[in-house]
C-alpha cells in the first residue's frame, strides 16, 4: 500500500480541532489517557553509533514507505502537531530536515494537510446544504417538492458519510506521516555530522599512569566486582551481576547523585519500569520493529523503559498545569532496559553497553521562555557532578545530524576512559522544547492574559500553551563505573573511591584485591 | 494427547546415567549451561492467596493432563530427579503429595520409570546380541551363514533404532511428569491448610492509636509520597511512582538492610532482571500459561524475574563447588516484576500487591547437613531486622498445603498493618534442600571421602553431592512501607522514621505534610 493511496479528497482539520477534542478538556484521572499509538522509527543502527547511548540519539525518522505499511491501522493517539505552522514555514522545515539527516517526507505532510483542509471545507459545505434542505422541509410543501427534498437530503447525507470517512483516513494518514518530522533546531547548533559537534567545555586532563593499566573488565574480574560469565548463562550476553564493593559503589553513586541534585530543588522519584508502548512513542522512541531498542512484554501493549525520561514524561500526560507550579524538576531513579539491537564492536565492551543498568535521570517541565536557561542549568549540574568525581571530560554541543528527532539541542559529555583508551559518552542533556509535550498533551495555563490572546474574546482565561521538556543524565551507573575503576586504579590492583562517594559507602576508601 | 500414549515400551535409564551425562562433568565456564527448559506449573491462583507473595508459595504442581499437552516438545533440560529413590519410597512420597495438596501423578511417574528401566534393559540386551552377531562375522563363514548373520544384524539394528527412539520419548515423558512432584517435607511442619500453620514466635503488640488512623494509601497521598494515578495512566493499574521522602525511605531501607545483612557475612549482589525462562523453571516457577506470575519478553526465551532468588540461584548453575567455599551467602538487590494474574480483593490494595517492586533477598547455598541451621539463621536475621524497625509481627511455620513445590519448610513473617487492619506477609524464608540444585545442577565435592562411596572404587575423589539452597526476604520495600507508614503515623498526619533508618536518610526523622 503506497503512501498516497488514501489521499482521496479534501477538507480542513485545523490544529485546534484536534487538540480541543483530545487534550484541552480536563481529563478525569484514571480514564482517558490510554489513547494510543504512534510511530517514530529507529533507523537501522550505524555500526559504531557511540552516541546512541542517549535516548534521543537512537531515534530517527521512518522512511515514508515504512510508515504507510501500517496506515491501515488507526493511530491510537494524536500528536498535536502544528501542521499550519509547518506549511507556513516550509523552507525552514525543509532545511532543518536536511541538516538533521532526517528522511521525513515534508512534501507528503504538506500535501496531506492541504488535502485535508480542502476536504474539511467540502464537508462543511455539504453540512450547510443539508441544513438548508432540512430548514426548507419545515414549511408547508407540495408532496412532489417534499419528495425531491427528501431525496436531496438523503443523497447529501450519503456524500457526507463518505467524505467524513475519507476525512478520518486523511487525518490518520497525516498523523502517521507528520510524526516523522523532527523538532526544529537551536540556531547555535553546529550543522553537520558527528565530527562537526562543537566542544563547549573541557575539564581536567588524562591521568598519566606509571604502570601498565587494566580496563574495567579486568579490574572487575580481579577485584571480584563484576560477573559477566554467570550472567551470560542465566540471562544472555551483555548482562552482569555486580558483587561486593561494586554493589556499594552503585548505591553510593545513586545516593550521592540524588542528594546533590535534590539540593538544586529537584523532586526525587522512582518510576514504573513497565509502561504502555504509547508512552514510549509519545516520548519519541519506537517500541516496535526489527531494530527497536525497546523490550516488549509478551501478550500486552507494554514495554520496558530504556530511560526514566519515559515514565517521568508520562507523569503529567494529558493535563494542564498551573504556570505557578513551573518549572517542575525531577530526579528519577530507575533501572533501564535496552535491546542494543545492532550494537557491536569495541564500543560495546564490558559495562560500556549493557542490556540493563541503573540510572538517575533529571527531567524538567517549564515555560517555553525558560527552557534554554534550564538546559544550561542541567549541563552545569552534570559538569559539576563529574568534576566532583575528578573525571576528565569534555562537553559537546552535538551537531544537527547527531540529534534525535525530539531534541532541539543536545549537550553530551564524554569522559576519558583510560582502560578503553578513548572518550566515552557518560551523559546527555536535551532540550526537547514542545516536541514531547505536543505528543504527551502537557500544557500549562499562563497566569497573565497573553497579548496575542484568542480572537473570540469570550474567555477571560488565557489560552493554554505546551510546556517545554528537558532531560539529562545525572548518573548512568555502569559508565560511571567504567570511569571510576579505570581512572582510579592503582599499581597494586586496588581502586581508590573518590572522596564524595565515601560517606555513602560506609567510609570505604579503597577497593582492595580479595584474598583467595 | 493423553499422558500415557507414549508409554510404549520398557528399559532402564538410571539416575546416574542422567546425571553423569549432564552434570557430573566439570563444565567449562561460558559454554554448557544453557541446557534448557523445564516445567513446574503454577496452579490457577486462589482468589485470596495472601501468602502467594512469597515466590515459592505461588508455585504448585500441574495437573498431569496439562503437562502431557506439551509432551510432544522435548524438555530442553533435565532435572536430576532421583527416580529410584521415589520408587523405593513410594508410600512416603504419596503421603507427602497428599499433605501438600499437590496433584502430582506419582503412579504415572513410577510406571514411566519402570517402563523406562525395562526398555533400557531390552535395549542393552539387543546391543549385546548385535555385538555377538558382529563377533561371529569376524571368522570365516559359509556365504549363506554370513548372509543370515547380515540379515540378523540388520534386523537387530532396526529394532535398536526404534527402541532407542522410544527410550528417549519415555525419558522425556518421565521428566515432564516427575517435575511436578513436590519436595519432601520437614517432619516438624504442621500438616494441613493455611489455618494449620504454627506460630513460631510473636514480637511486640499492635500499637494503640488515640486518633482516627489512615491507611498507607491515604498517607501516601496526603504526604505526596506515592502516585498510583499517574502510574495507572502510564503503565497500568498496580504500578506506582514513589516521590519525595518515599524515594529516600526506599533507599534507606535497602542500604540499611544490606549493611545489616553484610555484617552477617553475606556477599552483596545486584542481578540481571531479565533471565532465560529455563532458569525460572529450574528455580521452580512456571514462566508460561494463563495464570503465570511471570512477564515474558516478546520474541525471545527471556522473562522478567519475580524475585532475585532466580538470578542468584542461576549464578552457580551447572557447576561443582568446593566444599570449602560453602556456605555461600548472598544478599541480592533487584527489582521484581509480577503479573499478579488472578489477584483481586482487599489484599491487593495500594502497595500491598504491585507489579514492580524493590527487594533485597538472601540466598544461601550450603551442605545438606547445614541447611536446617542456615534456615534458622535466615529467619533469625529477618526477625532481628523487623524487631529493629519496631514492627509487631509473628513468625509462622507454614503448613504443608501452603508450601510451594520447592520448599522443604517455609517460615513466613506476618506484620501488623493497622491501616489495612490486618496482618500481612512481609517476608518468607524457605529451605529448598536439593529441589532447586537438582534442577540447576549445583553440586559440591566433599573434601573428605564419603563413607558410602562409589562401589567402583576407582576414583580417590569423593562423589559430588547436590548443595542445598535457601532463600529469604530481607526487605520487600513496598510492604515495609505499608508497615512503616501505617504504624508510625502521628495525629498531625506526619510519619516518624524509625531510628535505624535515619542515618541512611540524611538524618530525616519525620515526614511532614507538605505546604501546598
Amino acid at each position: 500500500m503506497g503512501l498516497h493511496t488514501l489521499r482521496l479528497a479534501t477538507v480542513p482539520l485545523t490544529f485546534s480541532t484536534f487538540t480541543s477534542r483530545l487534550f484541552l478538556k480536563p481529563i478525569p484521572p484514571n480514564t482517558l489517557q490510554t489513547l494510543g499509538q504512534f510511530s517514530r522509527h529507529v533507523q537501522p543502527r550505524k555500526p559504531f553509533l557511540v552516541r546512541a547511548f542517549s535516548a534521543s540519539a537512537a531515534v530517527h525518522e521512518t522512511p515514508p514507505t515504512q510508515a504507510s505499511d501500517s496506515s491501515a491501522a488507526r493511530p491510537q493517539w494524536k500528536a498535536s502537531i502544528d501542521f499550519k505552522w509547518i506549511r507556513d514555514n516550509k523552507e525552514a522545515v525543509e532545511i532543518n530536515i536536511k541538516n538533521r539527516n532526517s528522511n521525513a517526507d515534508l512534501g507528503g505532510v504538506i500535501e496531506l494537510y492541504e488535502n485535508m483542509v480542502n476536504l474539511q471545507k467540502e464537508v462543511e459545505g455539504i453540512r450547510e446544504e443539508r441544513n438548508n434542505v432540512a430548514k426548507k422541509m419545515k414549511g408547508k410543501l407540495e408532496p412532489s417538492e417534499r419528495e425531491r427534498l427528501v431525496e436531496e437530503g438523503k443523497s447529501l447525507k450519503e456524500s457526507l458519510v463518505t467524505l467524513e470517512e475519507d476525512l478520518v483516513k486523511l487525518q490518520d494518514e497525516l498523523q502517521q506521516v507528520a510524526r516523522s518530522i523532527p523538532n526544529m533546531t537551536h540556531p547555535d547548533v553546529p550543522i553537520g555530522g558527528e565530527d562537526s559537534s562543537a566542544i563547549r567545555k573541557e575539564v581536567g586532563s588524562p591521568r598519566e599512569f606509571t604502570f601498565p593499566i587494566k580496563d574495567h573488565l579486568q579490574l572487575g574480574k580481579d577485584l571480584d566486582l563484576i560477573d559477566f560469565d554467570s550472567a551470560s548463562e542465566a540471562s544472555g550476553s551483555k548482562f552482569f551481576y555486580l558483587k561486593n564493593e561494586a554493589v556499594l559503589l552503585e548505591m553510593a553513586l545513586l545516593n550521592w547523585t540524588l542528594s546533590e541534585v535534590m539540593k538544586k530543588g529537584f523532586t526525587p522519584l522512582t518510576t514504573p519500569e513497565i509502561v504502555r508502548s504509547s508512552i514510549v512513542e509519545k516520548c519519541g522512541f519506537q517500541p516496535r520493529g526489527d531494530n527497536t531498542q525497546v523490550y516488549s512484554i509478551d501478550g500486552t501493549d507494554q514495554c520496558l523503559i530504556g530511560t526514566a525520561e519515559i515514565p517521568v514524561g508520562g507523569i503529567h500526560m494529558d493535563s494542564i498545569l498551573l504556570e505557578s507550579v513551573l518549572p517542575l524538576k525531577y530526579i528519577a531513579f530507575s533501572h533501564c532496559f535496552r535491546t542494543e539491537a545492532g550494537a557491536a564492536g569495541a564500543a560495546t565492551k564490558g559495562l560500556y553497553r549493557v542490556h540493563q543498568f541503573s540510572k538517575a535521570e533529571m527531567f524538567i517541565l517549564c515555560r517555553p521562555e525558560d527552557s534554554e536557561t534550564f538546559h544550561h542549568e542541567l549541563i552545569q549540574i552534570e559538569e559539576d557532578l563529574f568534576t566532583s568525581l575528578g573525571l576528565h571530560f569534555k562537553t559537546l554541543d552535538m551537531a544537527t545530524a547527531d540529534l534525535g528527532a525530539p531534541a532541539y539541542r543536545k549537550f553530551d559529555i564524554e569522559a576519558w576512559m583510560p582502560g578503553l583508551g578513548r572518550y566515552g559518552e557518560i551523559s546527555s542533556a536535551s532540550n526537547c522544547t514542545d516536541y514531547q509535550s505536543r505528543r504527551l498533551g502537557i500544557r500549562y495555563r499562563p497566569s497573565e492574559p497573553l497579548q496575542t490572546g484568542s480572537k473570540k474574546g469570550k474567555a477571560s482565561l488565557p489560552a493554554t500553551k505546551f510546556v517545554h521538556t528537558l532531560n539529562a543524565t545525572a548518573c548512568a551507573v555502569p559508565r560511571m563505573m567504567v570511569c571510576l575503576l579505570e581512572n582510579y586504579q592503582q599499581e597494586d590492583g586496588s581502586v581508590v573511591i573518590p572522596e564524595p562517594l565515601r560517606p555513602f559507602m560506609g567510609g570505604i576508601e579503597l577497593i582492595k584485591p580479595k584474598l583467595r
